[in-house]
């Protein structure tokens, strides 16, 4: 993404998260988080547990009250953009409904926002097959793999339209095949929609790969202490991961994490 | 497929094993006691029993006895665990939406269940004055209580991700009940019903033996006092032993009716 089209969607000041641990003793989750998130990128939120990470995800979608600071998604309130129905999201567990088919569950978000029964059979057939799931639409979730429910997972957060698309750690319960297809999947079903994607991972190549900049945040307290650009090129393919650009970029960003190794 | 058929198996082993049982202790019995058929008598008797065109009562064989005599009890039955059942669905769906009622009805529900129907039946029988009422609030109390804790524990088993993705979706609280916490409930909602369906049977046995109008449990204790056939008695408990687990399996039929996920799981 060039300088000149970059468009400044959610801008986030000072913003600041302090919970009571159990003997009642303040913690620091997130201290003075200042960032900027362009539209229609891809950047990704990096570090290890107890950094803040989804935190930080959950202040944006309007799931977590911030303790101190803003949050401001084009001008608004995360609260007044998620009564707009603009939020996608993807969870860590792939949080199907048993008793509702694959296309059911794809559809239940354009229930929610009162979309006619055939808009939603036609956005759903889509999203299903943009995930490669057109064959088991009538299937009901305890009857697919981990991954293809975590497919669906995906599909109903896209299908929804979002403005914006929050996902949580959405790969880290997979197995590594699983994950680097879901990877390519993703970057191409985000290529075809241009949502702007905000991406919570533990996981360093996977936030290289996928990325277009990386938030690299660091624990004790919880805080941003880098920002990485991942200058590889777009459309990226597994073959990427080998060259020496992408281990550097890799170690680029190991090394801004600060308090020691991680 | 295979565990199919070793469910099968084993229902028949455990039939063979059981006519066995019994056998061996009415062969016993025969040899030890003076009056056999009161204490076990041959199944083949039983069998026999059901089969004779003998009037025992009133002009009507002892199989005739035991069907006039059941379709009261268990009309009233289930009419008992029809209310007692969606008592205690709407019971479990006030508390889970206030959490005040949870922490009032909670407790004290416990203690209704904990009441013996022996001697909550004759209460309940001088203040309704009618048998066939009585029948039905006594199945009802004896329903709703399981029918309410596992719904319950069925409402407080949906994930907090769940809400989450409600909450994103900026989801009304009715929609979250109706799409996410009902449907959440129903698998615990019917492991409540098989539990409740035997004991409404029980419960409406039970409340015919306090008076002599012609229920299952009132031509129990007629038999038993040998104003009719011994053998109508056996063959009153084998007859409401078999409605008793038909209920429980109705129950799970009905379920798999109603929800398709579980025909596929």
């Amino acid at each position: 993404m060039s300088e000149l089209e970059k468009n400044v969607e959610i801008e986030i000041r000072d913003l600041s998260v302090t919970f009571k641990d159990n003997s009642g003793n303040d913690v620091q989750a997130l201290t003075a988080v200042n960032l900027d998130i362009y539209k229609g990128e891809f950047i990704s939120l990096l570090g290890p547990s107890g950094c803040g990470k989804t935190t930080l995800l959950r202040c944006i979608s309007d799931l977590q009250e911030p303790t101190d600071g803003t949050v401001r998604i084009d001008g608004m309130t995360p609260k007044e953009i998620r009564l707009k129905q603009k939020f996608g999201f993807v969870f860590q567990q792939p949080v199907l409904f048993d008793w509702r088919t694959v296309k059911k569950n794809v559809e239940l978000p354009l229930e929610i926002m009162y979309e006619s029964k055939a808009e939603r059979a036609k956005r759903a057939d889509e999203m299903l097959e943009l995930v490669g799931l057109q064959n088991f639409a009538n299937h009901y979730p305890k009857q697919l793999s981990g991954g293809m429910q975590q497919r669906v997972n995906i599909a109903r957060a896209f299908g929804s339209w979002p403005e914006l698309l929050l996902m949580d750690e959405p790969f880290s319960a997979l197995d590594e095949f699983t994950k680097e297809k879901l990877h390519e999947d993703l970057l191409r079903i985000w290529r075809q929609t241009n949502k702007t994607i905000i991406f919570v991972t533990h996981n360093i190549q996977e936030a290289v790969f996928l990325s277009d900049r990386i938030c690299v945040l660091s624990p004790h307290p919880g805080r941003l202490s880098a920002i990485v650009d991942v200058d590889l090129p777009r459309p990226r393919t597994l073959e990427m991961k080998d060259t020496q650009h992408f281990n550097d970029l890799v170690l680029k960003v190991r090394n801004s994490f600060e308090g020691g190794s991680v | 497929m295979k565990s199919k058929k070793e469910k099968m198996l084993s229902t028949l082993l455990w039939i063979v094993f059981l006519v066995i049982a019994w056998e061996v202790g009415a062969c016993i019995v025969a040899v030890t006691k003076r009056s056999p058929e009161n204490i076990l008598p041959h199944l083949y008797q039983i069998i026999a029993a059901a089969c004779s065109t003998k009037q025992v009562s009133a002009g009507m064989s002892a199989t005739m006895v035991v069907l006039t005599s059941a379709r009261a009890t268990i009309l009233r039955a289930l009419v008992g665990f029809a209310v007692g059942a969606s008592i205690g669905f709407l019971l479990a769906l006030i508390m889970k939406l206030s959490g005040f009622f949870e922490k009032m009805l909670f407790p004290y529900l416990m203690l209704i269940q904990l009441i013996p129907v022996l001697g909550l039946a004759p209460i309940i029988l001088s203040i309704t004055g009618d048998i066939n009422k009585s029948r039905i609030v006594i199945a009802a109390i004896l329903s709703f209580y399981p029918v309410a804790t596992n719904t319950l524990a069925g409402f407080h088993s949906v994930e907090k991700e769940k809400y989450d993705l409600m909450y994103i979706y900026a989801a009304p609280k009715w929609m979250i009940y109706l799409k996410v916490l009902i449907p959440s409930s129903i698998p615990y909602f019917f492991t409540g019903m098989k539990i409740a369906a035997p004991m409404a049977i029980t419960a409406s046995i039970l409340v015919d033996t306090l008076q002599g109008d012609g229920g299952m449990g009132c031509m129990l204790s007629q038999s038993l006092k040998h104003a009719m056939s011994i053998y109508v008695f056996w063959l009153i408990v084998i007859f409401s032993a078999f409605i008793g687990i038909f209920s429980s399996y109705l129950m799970n039929w009905i379920e798999k009716l109603v929800s398709p996920a579980k025909r596929v799981g």
